[in-house]
C-alpha cells in the first residue's frame, strides 16, 4: 500500500498554501466571517491560480483531476484557516457543465471565472428536509410561459446568487424517480421574495427562506431533462459527500494544530500545559481521530478513482468525520481554555462552522440509514 | 556598457512594452536549499540538515519570475540553470521550478559541488551558461541558506559582462534593458547592453502561484543534466572553505514582567534589553 502523494499533488499542496499564506491573513477571514461577507477576493485567488476549477473539463478553462487531489486540495484549505465549505460548490459546477443548457453554462462560467457564485441549489422545503420526495414546489405550463409556485428553505447563497437551481414536483408523474425536474429561476424575476435566516456559524454565506409566487420563467429555463431532475444530480452526488467529510477533516485538523502550538506555550503551575497528560490524552485522541477521518476520506476517494463503489463507504466517511471533527475542534476549544471561546481566536469560528456538517449534506441519521441498509445487503 | 542617464530613462520606464521587439534568451539561476523549518540545532549549537527537504530558494523564484515577466513582454525562451550536487536530481524539484514558467532547464551536478563557494558555484554556472547561450542571466537577491549575494556579481565578472545587482524594476527595451535599482536613498536608473547579468531584490515581483496545468505540463518539460566535466570545468578547487556555521547561543526566556510606564520602569526595561544583547 503506498500512502504516498503524487509529486503533482505535493506540489499543487504547496501552491495552495503558497497562495494562501502569502496572500489571506486570519485577519481577511476573520473580517470576512465578523461582517457576514462573502470572501470574494479569495474566491476569485482560487479560480485565477487554477484551484477554483479543478475537476472542471478543460473545455471550460478548468483542469480535471482525480477525486482523491480535489478532496486533498479541499481538505488544505480548510487545514488553513480557510472556509473551505465555499469551495464545496466546485461539483454542482460540474453538473451544470454536464445538463445545463449554452446560456446556463456561460452565465455559470462568466460568473464563476469572476470569484462569484452563479447560482444557489434549492431542494430544501419546510416540510421536505431528509425526506427530499416531500417536495411540492411544482410547475404549471400557460399559454407558453412556465410559472413555479413553492417555497424553499435553508438556500445557501439565495442572496447573492442571479439565480436558483430549483427542484420541482410534478404531481401528475407517480414513479418518483420521474418525478421531479430542475429549473433555473432568476433570483431578481417577479414573484420571487428573499428572507435571510440567522445561522450560528458558515457566516461568510447567506441561507435564506425562498418564496416563489408564480415566478414566469420559460421553457428553455429548464435544466437538463424533465423528469431527471435528482437522477442528474446523483453523478456527483457521493463525491460531495466526500468532499463534505475532507472539509470538515481540514477544519479539525486547523484546530488540532492550533491547539498543539498553545499547549506548548501556554504556561500553568510553572509549567506548559502539554506536559499535564490530561492535556496529552486530548492531543492523543484527536491525532487518532485525525488519522482515522483522513484514512476513511483518502480511501473513498481512491476507491472512486478505481471505479469502485462507494455507497456505503462515502456515507459512512461523512458520518464519522462530521462527529470526529466536531469532538476534535471541541478539544481543541478546551486546551485552548477561554481564549477558545473567543472570537478572537479562529477556534471558535472553526467550532461554529463545522457543526453544521452533522447536518447539512444529509444528517448524520439519514448516513446511518444509507450505510445501515447497505450493510444489511452485503450480508443478506 | 552602463549609462546613468536617470531623467532620459525614467520616462522610458513609463513608457508600455511592445510584443515581440527583440525576443531574449534568458537564463534564470536557482539554488536548492534545506527547507528552513527542518534545519535542527545540534547541543553543540552545529547545524544539522539532515532530516531537512530540499526547496527551491525563496529569492530565487523571484529571478525565475522577473525572467518570465520579460520573456511574456518580449518573447523569447526562459531557461532555468541550477549547478550542484545529487540533491538537485529530485524529480519533484525540477517539477517544481519548471512549473514556475521556464521552458527548459539545465542542471549541472557533480559532487565536486556539494557545498560549493561562491566562486565555484558562479564559474559552474558560468560554464553552462556559455554551453546555453544567453543574451540575460538573472539571479536572486542571494541565496535563501547562506545569502553571501556573491555568486550573481561574480558571474558577471567571470562572463565579463554588464553586471549588476539590488535590481528592483526591469523593462526590455530595443534588445536593451532599462533597469531601476534601489540605493539607500536614491533609485537609480540605467540602461544596460545585453549580455548581462542581473541580480534582482525580493521586491521586484510576485512569483507566480503554479496551478494544476503548470505542474502537468512542468513533467513534460526538457531536462539536460551535465557534469562539470561536461561544461568544460575541470579545476573544482575551492578559494574559500567554511570552516564551521554554529547557531547564535540559546537563552532561557528570563520572563521578567515589568508593569507600569514610568520613566523608571522604562529605564529598568533598557537596562534590561541591553544587558540581554
Ligand atoms: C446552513 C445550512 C445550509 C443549507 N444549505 C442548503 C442549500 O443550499 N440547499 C438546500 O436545498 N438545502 C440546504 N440545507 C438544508 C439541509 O440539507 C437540511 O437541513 C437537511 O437535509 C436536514 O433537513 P431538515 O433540516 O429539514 O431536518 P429533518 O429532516 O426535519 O430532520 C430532523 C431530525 O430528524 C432526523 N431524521 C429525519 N428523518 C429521519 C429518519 N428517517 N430516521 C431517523 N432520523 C431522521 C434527522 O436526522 C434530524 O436529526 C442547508 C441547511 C443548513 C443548516
Amino acid at each position: 500500500m503506498d500512502f504516498r502523494k503524487t509529486e503533482e499533488q505535493e506540489l499543487l499542496l504547496e501552491s495552495l498554501r503558497e497562495l494562501i499564506t502569502r496572500e489571506f491573513s486570519e485577519e481577511y477571514f476573520k473580517e470576512c466571517d465578523e461582517k457576514h461577507q462573502y470572501p470574494e477576493k479569495f474566491m476569485k485567488a482560487l479560480v485565477d491560480n487554477g484551484f477554483g476549477l479543478l475537476g472542471i473539463p478543460e473545455e471550460y478553462g478548468g483542469t480535471p483531476v482525480d477525486t482523491l487531489t480535489l478532496i486533498l486540495v479541499s481538505e488544505e484549505i480548510a487545514r488553513l484557516g480557510a472556509p473551505g465549505y465555499l469551495f464545496g460548490s466546485v461539483l454542482q459546477i460540474d453538473d451544470m457543465l454536464t445538463f445545463g443548457s449554452e446560456e446556463q453554462k456561460k452565465i455559470t462560467m462568466e460568473l464563476t471565472k469572476q470569484g462569484k457564485i452563479a447560482f444557489c441549489l434549492g431542494i430544501t422545503e419546510p416540510q421536505a428536509g431528509s425526506d427530499t420526495n416531500a417536495i411540492s414546489t411544482t410547475f404549471t405550463r400557460k399559454n407558453g410561459k412556465v410559472y413555479i409556485n413553492g417555497h424553499k428553505t435553508f438556500i445557501t447563497g439565495a442572496m447573492s446568487a442571479p439565480y436558483m437551481l430549483c427542484m420541482t414536483r410534478d404531481f401528475s408523474v407517480s414513479d418518483l424517480s420521474r418525478a421531479f425536474t430542475m429549473w433555473w429561476v432568476p433570483m431578481d424575476a417577479p414573484g420571487v421574495r428573499i428572507e435571510p435566516l440567522h445561522k450560528i456559524g458558515w457566516f461568510m454565506q447567506n441561507t435564506c427562506e425562498v418564496y416563489l409566487d408564480n415566478v414566469e420563467i420559460e421553457e428553455k429555463d429548464i435544466v437538463g431533462r424533465e423528469g431527471y431532475g435528482f437522477i442528474q444530480l446523483m453523478k456527483n452526488f457521493e463525491v460531495e459527500r466526500l468532499l463534505m467529510a475532507a472539509i470538515a477533516l481540514g477544519q479539525a485538523e486547523c484546530a488540532f494544530e492550533d491547539a498543539a502550538r498553545y499547549a506548548n506555550q501556554r504556561v500553568q503551575f510553572g509549567k506548559p500545559i502539554g506536559t499535564f497528560q490530561l492535556i496529552q490524552e486530548k492531543l492523543t485522541y484527536m491525532a487518532i481521530k485525525i488519522e482515522n477521518m483522513r484514512n476513511m476520506v483518502y480511501k473513498c476517494a481512491w476507491e472512486k478513482d478505481n471505479g469502485i463503489s462507494l455507497q456505503v463507504s462515502s456515507a459512512l466517511a461523512k458520518l464519522y468525520c462530521a462527529q470526529a471533527s466536531f469532538e476534535v475542534i471541541d478539544d481543541a476549544m478546551q486546551i485552548m481554555g477561554g481564549i477558545g471561546y473567543t472570537t478572537d481566536h479562529r477556534i471558535s469560528r472553526l467550532w461554529r462552522d463545522n457543526r453544521i456538517n452533522r447536518i447539512g449534506g444529509g444528517t448524520d441519521q439519514i448516513m446511518i440509514h444509507i450505510a445501515g441498509r447497505g450493510i444489511l445487503k452485503q450480508y443478506r | 556598457m552602463v549609462i546613468n542617464n536617470i531623467a532620459e530613462n525614467t520616462k522610458k520606464l513609463g513608457a508600455k512594452q511592445t510584443r515581440g521587439e527583440t525576443r531574449m534568451n534568458i537564463i534564470a539561476c536557482y539554488k536548492i536549499v534545506p527547507d528552513e523549518k527542518d534545519i535542527q540545532v545540534r547541543s553543540d549549537r552545529s547545524i544539522s540538515i539532515d532530516k531537512a527537504e530540499w526547496v527551491i530558494g525563496q529569492y530565487d523564484l523571484n529571478a525565475v519570475e522577473a525572467a518570465m515577466q520579460i520573456y511574456e513582454a518580449v518573447g523569447g525562451k526562459v531557461t532555468a540553470l541550477s549547478v550542484g550536487d545529487r540533491q538537485l536530481e529530485n524529480s519533484k524539484l525540477k517539477k517544481g521550478v519548471l512549473s514556475r514558467g521556464p521552458q527548459e532547464l539545465f542542471l549541472v551536478i557533480d559532487e565536486a559541488l556539494s557545498g560549493a563557494d561562491t566562486n565555484l558555484t558562479a564559474r559552474a554556472l558560468a560554464a553552462a551558461a556559455r554551453k546555453i547561450g544567453f543574451d540575460l542571466i538573472i539571479c536572486g537577491e542571494g541565496s535563501q541558506d547562506l545569502y553571501s549575494q556573491q555568486v550573481g556579481i561574480q558571474l558577471g565578472q567571470i562572463l565579463n559582462v554588464p553586471t549588476l545587482n539590488a535590481v528592483s524594476r526591469i523593462v526590455a527595451e530595443n534588445g536593451k534593458l532599462i533597469v531601476e535599482r534601489s540605493l539607500e536613498d536614491e533609485v537609480e536608473v540605467l540602461e544596460v547592453s545585453l549580455p548581462a547579468v542581473i541580480s534582482v531584490t525580493t521586491d521586484i515581483n510576485q512569483p507566480r502561484i503554479a496551478s494544476m496545468k503548470d505542474i502537468l505540463a512542468a513533467g513534460k518539460k526538457p531536462v539536460t543534466q551535465w557534469s562539470l566535466a561536461d561544461v568544460g570545468l575541470n579545476d573544482a578547487n575551492r578559494r574559500t572553505e567554511i570552516l564551521y556555521t554554529l547557531a547564535p547561543e540559546q537563552a532561557e526566556r528570563k520572563r521578567i514582567i515589568l508593569e507600569g510606564e514610568s520613566e523608571e520602569v522604562l529605564d529598568k526595561f533598557y537596562e534590561l534589553l541591553r544587558k540581554a544583547i
